[in-house]
């Protein structure tokens, strides 16, 4: 366990550096891309052509977007690739999959909200939203670079796909991107920022700690599991990387 | 004393008066000759024969007139050499000719070539004689009643005074031999929309008075010369020229380029017309000097429903092209009008519906991604990038002068003309590239389906998720107030 001394409360890591660089990362690209993208989409609006005149007009708004688009991309490989690793190897659980328990807390939950329960679903390292906005985000994500590509070369597409194919992908690129937009931009900042838990931020993806007592509401099951761990190995205490604590799992929760 | 001088006064006055009406009526009176001939020849109906045809003249005088003109105090004889009171031959003419050739010559026995010459008009006419024919001086001056040239007008009206001479067909002769026609025909000048000008509201410079002499280089230049007289009135079209293509052309010199008259004439200048047969003429006027493009107009979609079905839908050239600052079509500037100059009826449900037409044409191209680029490019001035190669416009697929309709968008050759289009900033694209382009359509479930599907999806699906996503906030809010 590790203590923030100034905090004077208990902290625990629950984030390791390579998570908090992937969310730095995943926060400028997808700005970036939000910013170039969603000015195309919504072109006819004064906001968008005055923001794409400003960024160098229509062509280097496209540049940007494409280039912003690669390193994107790369970052969402570097993750895939590193989550398979790490479970293939061993080194952490695959605790971004979604289970049966998920969609159970879910129902969980809302009867808890509709008091009819007492207590919110008790989850794991990740709960059932959190697992939603990783999904939403990778799947969306790999369908934006998909059709990022036939967008980007819709000559080299045509070659071999019939050429609805550039529509299609038009279709999806723009829609997709509005859909995490939608996720991320708002339901994330809101929950990041608003939830009354958190609020004013929720500081665990920048500093890599959480409270024990967030930890003990929001992800009980994992505490419980860290804290019967604990004990056989207290070298790793005061450690960045806590033994036993899977820091790095199979994705991010930004 | 004062009843004296008062009486005196008027008495001199009387004896002023009679002394200068005696004096005036001396000045004007006729000579006893003219007095002797008058006594028959101010006769009503009397007529001189020729000989040959026995066609006559009439040979009356008003003695009255004559005694007014300029000739009053002459004897008849000066002129009508061959009459004296004791000789009167009859059938003195054998013909008309003869005797019009005969009062010419009377007339030059005073005034002489160097005279006649002086004035501008009249040097012409000798000129012309030379070479065989010339108005005769009783042509346009009554013979007996001659009126003085100055100070003795005699046209209440201007064009009445200027068509005396220009209803003859006469000449004006360039320094290169080209040669323009002075003849007015003034019954089309007034059934057009100058009718109530004066000829010196446009030829200014000339009067009853003046008539200067002015000697042109060329046919052409005298054209062009004379259309910088429509800008007194025409200020605000002359302008509008300025910046048309057709007057940079000619201020590089080429003055074929055309002006006001070659378009709108001289004197038969037409008021606007928005009839089909208006319309039809404007469309002519270009064709002068652009019959290749008029051979495509003609031939294309636009150009045969106008010619063939009087269509009056239909945009003739002025329409793109605008009329008096028309633009030079090649440069990147106009080419980025297009959309928005076929959207002007091609997105009018008024203009293409009855064609059973699509409206969203324009909407469709705008939104696509040649559209918005096209739009952008537009707003980036100098500073920021815009490339030299224009971006695909309707012209650019549809062709321009020589469009047809396009009848199936699934027609072959529509889309092998496409791929060519394509190729031509696309240079790798294949037959399969078009396809990329809805073809103006927008997607539904018989056109494009997978699109309409896709859209369909996002469109069910984002509000679903969305409002999902913000009850979970809510909820969680409203549960977190709840216990505390």
């Amino acid at each position: 366990m590790k203590r923030n001394p100034a905090e004077g409360k208990r902290m625990i890591r629950r984030f390791s550096r390579l998570r908090i660089f992937e969310h730095w990362g995943i926060v400028l690209c997808t700005l970036i891309l939000f910013a170039t993208g969603l000015s195309q989409r919504f072109w006819n609006l004064d906001f968008s052509q005055w923001l794409i005149l400003k960024m160098g007009g229509i062509d280097n708004v496209r540049w940007i977007h494409r280039y912003t688009g690669i390193f994107f991309s790369l970052g969402l490989i570097l993750n895939v690739v590193v989550a398979v690793a790490g479970v293939v190897r061993g080194k952490w659980a695959p605790t971004m999959f979604i289970t049966r328990k998920d969609f159970t807390d879910a129902v969980e939950n809302l009867k808890y909200y509709f008091g009819l329960d007492d207590h919110p679903a008790k989850c794991d390292r990740y709960d059932y939203m959190e697992k939603f906005e990783y999904w939403t985000i990778l799947m969306g994500g790999f369908l934006m670079i998909l059709t990022g590509v036939v967008l980007w070369f819709p000559i080299l597409v045509t070659k071999i796909l019939p050429g609805e194919i550039i529509p299609a992908a038009k279709v999806l690129h723009s829609n997709e991107a509005l859909l995490i937009f939608l996720i991320n931009a708002l339901w994330h900042i809101i929950n990041a920022v608003f939830s009354p838990e958190v609020f004013p931020l929720d500081t665990s993806i920048f500093t890599g700690f959480i409270s024990r007592e967030r930890m003990a509401r929001e992800h009980p099951i994992e505490l419980a599991k860290l804290e019967e761990e604990v004990p056989a190995e207290p070298a790793a205490a005061g450690s960045g990387n806590p033994a036993g604590l899977p820091v790095a799992t199979l994705g991010t929760s930004e | 004393m004062i009843k004296g001088k008062g009486f005196a006064l008027c008495l001199a006055l009387v004896l002023l008066a009679v002394v200068s009406l005696e004096a005036h009526s001396r000045e004007t009176e006729l000579s006893a000759q003219a007095a002797k001939c008058l006594q028959c020849h101010a006769k009503k109906g009397i007529r001189a024969t020729f000989a040959e045809d026995g066609e006559s003249v009439p040979a009356q005088v008003n003695s009255a007139a004559f005694k007014d003109s300029v000739h009053g105090i002459l004897d008849c004889t000066a002129c009508h050499a061959a009459y004296r009171a004791e000789v009167h031959p009859k059938n003195r003419y054998r013909s008309r000719e003869q005797f019009r050739a005969a009062t010419t010559t009377a007339c030059r026995g005073c005034h002489s070539n160097g005279q006649i010459r002086g004035n501008p008009i009249h040097a012409n006419f000798l000129k012309r004689e030379n070479e065989g024919e010339a108005p005769v001086c009783t042509d346009c001056h009554q013979a007996h009643s001659m009126s003085p040239v100055s100070g003795g007008k005699i046209f209440t009206n201007e064009k009445q005074y200027c068509m005396s001479c220009h209803r003859y067909q006469m000449e004006m002769v360039c320094r290169n031999k080209d040669k323009i026609s002075l003849k007015v025909d003034l019954s089309e000048l007034e059934s057009f929309a100058h009718d109530k000008l004066r000829c010196s509201d446009c030829h200014f410079g000339f009067s009853q008075e003046e008539h200067p002499k002015r000697t042109f280089r060329s046919r052409r230049d005298y054209t062009v010369a004379s259309s910088e007289s429509c800008r007194r009135c025409h200020f605000d079209k002359y302008t509008k020229t300025l910046d048309s293509v057709h007057y940079a052309i000619l201020s590089q010199g080429n003055l074929n380029a055309p002006v006001c008259n070659d378009c709108h004439g001289a004197h038969g200048i037409a008021h606007v017309s928005h009839t089909v047969k208006g319309r039809v003429l404007t469309t002519q006027k270009c064709r002068k000097c652009h019959p290749q493009v008029y051979e495509m107009y003609s031939n294309s979609v636009h150009g045969k429903a106008l010619i063939d079905e009087q269509n009056q839908d239909v945009p003739i050239c002025i329409d793109c092209h605008t009329t008096h600052d028309i633009q030079n079509p090649l440069t990147l500037e106009y080419h980025e009008r297009i959309p928005q100059m076929c959207g002007n009826c091609h997105a009018n449900p008024s203009v293409v519906m009855k064609y059973g037409l699509s409206t969203d044409v324009l909407k469709t191209y705008l939104a696509d991604f040649h559209g918005v680029t096209l739009g952008f490019y537009k707003k980036q001035r100098e500073k920021l990038y815009k490339p030299a190669r224009p971006i695909a416009v309707c012209t650019d697929c549809h062709g321009t002068h020589s469009i047809t309709g396009t009848g199936s968008s699934s027609s072959p050759t529509v889309k092998a003309n496409l791929v060519k289009r394509c190729q031509k900033c696309h240079p790798d694209s294949n037959e399969k590239f078009p396809n990329a382009w809805l073809f103006h359509y927008k997607p539904s479930p018989s056109k494009h389906p997978l699109i309409f599907l896709l859209n369909a999806a996002y469109r069910i699906f984002l509000p679903i998720m969305i409002i999902g996503l913000i009850l979970q906030v809510l909820l969680h809010v409203w549960r977190y107030a709840v216990n505390r």
